[in-house]
């Protein structure tokens, strides 16, 4: 039972990551029905903006304090993957809106082979695993035999505050709501004067900023990170974005939640579970598209002819 | 065809490229293409003096003239552009640089400027004459031989900045030739006299190892290609016939290898039991096809981009199957030590003498593939040409109006991946023998995006399309060397780049041409194709 | 008997009963019209009488046979339709348009494709002189080679029915064939219907064009708010005080 519960809190702690990278995936589904295959890279370069920050540009003495260092390493990590997102878009993606489907999703795998690349060559040692500051303390407590790294209660707790906070933003801002205007319908979005190439914008820089903050969260938890993280978490993210119902907020949430809980317990109970590890994803994905391919919570996507 | 008297511009910007081209253009010796010396049109100088043969579109009036002759003048610029950027590189700064360079470069550039002064004039025909026979098959032996010849001359330059220039020099000759039409004839051409033009482009093929003098090193390459070609062929049917993106492709591949490996007699199979080769191949495939069958049977109801990333989960979920099963894949160490296919005495290892000409053993696995290749492009082009590539086609273009055409869509589209993944699997027991071993982490997501980048590099829905698109892929980082750790980078780069700005690929298929090159007018009620809603998308009628 | 029989066909969407109960006989050589303001439920119906869209509850049957599934097993069984909002393979000639409308009506497999023996010229051969003939029909015969997203909007329509028709249909299912057409180009397509009827297929037209219905249908059938209101002779239907009241007063109208 200790065990479960342990593999439980671990699960949540893994889900966290994965819902905040989801809520990209899903926002730019839900507005230009792309699947921003490059979506985990940006996730990647994150990580990488907030170590430069913490590597580069902070001073010693500064690099100690957790009230300077932590909002520093964030603020950075989110510039770049902003400025990744943004370019990406207003680059690659946007000169095909009108083009076949195939065409930007094909653009979205260079984009995510360049991106990696471009770490992987240019960024000092990034050919090697880089150290990635832990800056919380890396203690744990006890609750009822299970044991709690705080960086995790720091990782759940920032999530949910983030995910809240996006729903909020959705539904109450103007922005937001013109962000669900042109999911649903962005020829009338247009009609009503929703400026859609603004708000197709918005909906990148949003999803960068989250995968960003997701990614220096994972070099907290991992304290390392390398230019290959972001293929793995991407394609788990967007697993999870299926599995709550892609398009849908508050599906990317629960499923990244329900992906990581379902990750973790099979990496305990499976017998060889942790060399099967990252097939987990994978079989929920086939598995939700073939018997609900709308997800928990989404429509249907499957062509009806 | 009037002959006109050419501008003053361009005579003596031909006399300055010419004089520079056999001049020295470099200081010091040693500089690859003998650079030092005069009189002599070594190395980058020859294609330079090459592309000056160009200043003829001064004097003919073809139509399309102007721009050719701006590709003829801006190509030799690069090609001393290259070559000064390597001369500064191997010498030092700009004192390594010999005056013929300097001439050379103001020549192209005086020929620059008087193409641009030409007149617009008439576009390149789009219609072309039927020719007697035996001038039309005059014509495609020679673009037959042209493309073999290049292919030799490049792979018999050495040298990087060489390459390089080579590689310009090509680009540009293409670009001008393309824009005087030829390309267009050509295809037609080829279209008209397709079974000359199959026999031909077979011909060559088979030619080419006789043209390396008993050189293994290219002959290897080029083993590798054939069967990275069939594998690209047979993903064309799914992505560019179809129009399924399948990014697992390279599983097919795999499961062929791993049965071609299995039934090898290799010292480290699981299974003790050998089967003649031509059974292994037709196996191998039908296997493969089988997987297709299984995994497309439940997924290939989803949209498109779905389906490539299902696609995508199944390649990794064999990867890591291969990699785990050990009883039966022998896990991540693989399988090793693949024997030679022999036949009837025939070692398929040795090397063996024809035409005295030596040719090595990866000549008989090319062979091999050339005919495998033969196969897959029967099967590409009569599929293509039948009513089952006309509902491909349909699908593609509108599944809602394919199914209420008739059209039983996942049958149809089921059967497209069993072919494509029937071929990958024949390739794959090929290239167990090729390669002489197995393991999982050939198989990983990054290839099957190099088979897909070969496929859309190439042009989707051609078979000259994956062919180019394969040889490029294994043909230029050998060549590059310096180039190859960014090898990756540059895929990513080009993928992005063919998506902007020629979709359609290299060698273009027309009706995908007209596919990707449009850009939907916006708001045009009625028109598929002109609202935001994607083909295939759920707004029925 | 009648060639297609409709029985309490139903199709709910989330909170909307979109065709409510509809009963609906068409018999050979009919052509039958179907009428009612908008978002009746004409189209859902057509599109549960083409299996785009399964219906929520209710039968249909075809030649006695019941049909349901994916679409193309209606177009096979000979239920054949175009759409509202034209939707050709745009990208395809007018000629290709019609040969992959013959696609049911053709067998040749994988093995036949690649070996190409005589039975798959024998039916190339037969699919393109069918496919010529019925070019001829909609006066597209000149217009075989031209993409077919080049043609003019009323062109389009009319290849649209040629592909319908390639598909050897018993019933043809037409959605406002005259949308976006002027007087005379209406007259066209009034006749080009009455021609499809007398080559023994019988016609369904989905239609807001009052006379352009009561002048060619034989029966109207009157969709208000999913459920049928009214069926009868075009004169019958004409006089009916719930049909105008239906288009005139009806404050969900």
């Amino acid at each position: 039972m200790r065990q479960f519960l342990q593999q439980l809190v671990n699960g949540t702690v893994l889900g966290a990551t994965y819902g905040l990278i989801a809520l990209g995936y899903t926002m730019v589904y839900g507005i230009i029905q792309l699947i921003n295959f490059a979506h985990g890279e940006v996730f990647m370069v994150g990580a990488f903006g907030g170590l430069t920050v913490y590597r580069y540009w902070l001073p010693d003495s500064l690099a100690s304090n957790v009230w300077v260092a932590l909002p520093a390493v964030l603020i950075g990590a989110i510039a770049v993957a902003v400025g990744v997102a943004v370019v990406m878009e207003r680059l690659a993606y946007r000169p095909l809106r009108n083009a076949p489907r195939l065409a930007p999703l094909i653009t979205a795998i260079g984009v995510s082979i360049f991106l990696q690349e471009a770490v992987r060559l240019f960024y000092p040692g990034g050919k090697r695993q880089q150290a990635f500051p832990q800056m919380i303390s890396s203690g744990t407590f006890d609750v009822g035999g299970v044991t709690v790294p705080w960086v995790s209660v720091f990782v759940v707790v920032v999530a949910v505050a983030l995910m809240v906070g996006l729903q909020v933003f959705v539904k109450t801002t103007k922005t937001g709501k013109a962000m669900r205007a042109t999911s649903q319908d962005p020829e009338s979005a247009k009609l009503i004067g929703i400026d859609v190439d603004r708000v197709i914008v918005v909906t990148f820089v949003l999803g960068a900023a989250l995968a960003a903050v997701a990614g220096v969260m994972q070099g907290m938890r991992f304290a390392q990170i390398d230019f290959r993280i972001g293929f793995l978490a991407g394609l788990k993210a967007f697993t999870a974005a299926v599995l709550g119902g892609i398009g849908n907020i508050k599906g990317a949430v629960l499923g990244g939640f329900l992906l990581g809980i379902v990750e973790a317990l099979a990496t305990q109970y499976v017998p060889h579970g942790s060399s099967w590890k990252d097939v987990w994803a994978f079989v929920v994905l086939i598995g939700v598209l073939v018997v609900r391919p709308g997800g928990l919570l989404g429509e249907r996507v499957a062509t009806r002819a | 065809m009037n002959t006109r008297k050419p501008p003053a511009l361009a005579v003596a910007g031909t006399a300055a490229l010419v004089a520079g081209s056999l001049s020295p253009w470099a200081t010091f010796a040693g500089y690859p293409g003998k650079m030092s010396l005069g009189g002599f049109p070594g190395g980058a100088r020859l294609f330079c003096l090459l592309l000056a043969t160009g200043a003829v579109l001064f004097v003919l009036d073809l139509g399309g003239r102007r721009r050719a002759a701006l590709a003829v003048g801006i190509g030799a610029a690069a090609v001393v552009a290259v070559n000064f950027a390597g001369l500064m590189d191997h010498g030092g700064g700009i004192g390594s640089v010999a005056w013929g360079a300097w001439l050379s470069l103001a020549g192209a550039g005086l020929l620059t400027a008087a193409a641009w002064r030409l007149p617009a004039g008439t576009p390149a025909p789009k219609e072309w004459p039927v020719l007697p026979v035996a001038v039309e098959v005059a014509a495609v032996a020679a673009a037959v031989l042209a493309l073999l010849g290049a292919v030799v001359w490049g792979l018999r330059i050495n040298e990087s900045s060489r390459f390089v220039s080579f590689l310009v020099f090509v680009a540009f000759v293409s670009v001008a030739v393309h824009h005087l039409g030829v390309f267009e004839a050509l295809g037609v051409l080829f279209a008209r006299r397709q079974r000359i033009a199959l026999v031909l482009g077979g011909a060559a093929a088979v030619a080419f190892p006789f043209t390396q003098q008993g050189n293994a090193y290219w002959i290897r390459v080029f083993a590798s290609i054939g069967v990275f070609a069939v594998a690209a062929i047979g993903l064309n049917v799914v992505v560019g016939l179809a129009g399924l993106l399948d990014l697992g492709y390279v599983a097919f591949f795999g499961v062929g290898a791993y049965v071609g490996a299995l039934l090898s007699n290799a010292a480290l199979t699981t299974v003790h039991f050998h089967v003649p080769f031509l059974f292994v191949v037709l196996l191998g495939g039908c296997v493969a096809a089988v997987f297709g069958l299984v995994i497309g049977t439940p997924t290939l109801r989803l949209r498109g981009d779905y389906l490539a990333i299902v696609t995508l989960g199944f390649g990794e979920i064999f990867r890591i199957t291969a990699n785990n099963w050990d009883g039966l894949t022998r896990g991540p160490n693989g399988i090793s030590g693949i024997p030679d296919l022999a036949a009837a005495g025939f070692d398929f290892g040795e090397s063996h003498a024809l035409f005295g000409v030596t040719l090595p053993g990866f000549a008989n696995y090319y062979f091999v593939e050339l005919v495998l290749i033969a196969g897959a492009i029967l099967v590409f082009t009569r599929l293509n040409d039948s009513r089952i590539g006309r509902a491909w086609v349909a699908i593609r273009e509108d599944e809602v109006a394919a199914a209420a055409s008739g059209i039983d869509t996942i049958r149809l589209k089921l059967m497209a991946f069993a072919i494509g993944a029937f071929l990958a699997g024949c390739a794959g027991t090929v290239n167990a023998h090729v390669t002489t071993q197995v393991s999982p982490d050939s198989y990983t997501f990054l290839e099957s995006i190099l088979l897909v980048a070969a496929v859309v590099l190439g042009g989707m829905g051609t078979v000259p399309g994956a062919l180019l698109g394969s040889t490029m892929l294994f043909v230029l980082p050998e060549k590059l060397r310096s180039f190859q750790d960014k090898r990756l980078l540059l895929f990513g780069a080009a993928l992005i780049l063919v998506m902007r700005f020629r979709p359609e690929g290299l060698v273009p298929s027309k009706r995908r041409r007209r596919e990707l090159r449009e850009r939907a007018p916006e708001g045009v009620p009625g028109l598929p194709g002109a609202s935001g809603a994607p083909p295939g998308s759920p707004v029925a009628g | 008997m009648s060639l297609l029989e409709v029985r309490g066909v139903t199709k709910r969407f989330e909170g909307l009963l979109a065709v409510d109960g509809v009963d609906l006989d068409v018999g050979e050589g009919d052509i039958l019209g179907v009428i009612g303001p908008n978002g009746a439920g004409k189209t859902t119906l057509f599109n549960c009488l083409s299996g785009l869209e399964a219906p929520t509850a209710g039968a249909i049957r075809f030649r006695g046979a019941v049909l349901s599934g994916r679409p193309d097993r209606f177009t096979r069984a000979g239920v054949a339709r175009t759409f509202q909002n034209i939707r050709l393979f745009p990208h395809m000639t007018v000629f290709e348009n019609v040969l992959v409308g013959r696609h049911c009506r053709t067998h040749v497999g994988l093995a036949s494709a690649i070996g190409r023996g005589p039975k798959f010229r024998r039916e190339e051969h037969e699919s393109e002189d069918r496919a010529a003939e019925l070019l001829g029909f909609v006066s597209l015969d000149q217009a075989g080679d031209v993409v077919a997203r080049n043609l003019s909007y009323g062109d389009q329509r009319r290849l649209e029915i040629a592909r319908a028709l390639a598909s050897e249909p018993g019933l043809l299912l037409l959605d406002e064939p005259r949308a976006g057409m002027n007087a005379q180009e209406t007259r066209a397509t009034a006749d080009l219907v009455r021609r499809i009827r007398d080559r023994g297929v019988a016609v369904a037209v989905i239609e807001h064009d009052m006379r352009f219905i009561f002048g060619l249908c034989d029966r109207v059938a009157v969709l208000v708010q999913g459920r049928k209101l009214v069926e009868g002779l075009p004169a019958e239907v004409q006089g009916d005080a719930r049909v105008i009241e239906a288009y005139l007063g009806a404050p969900a109208g």
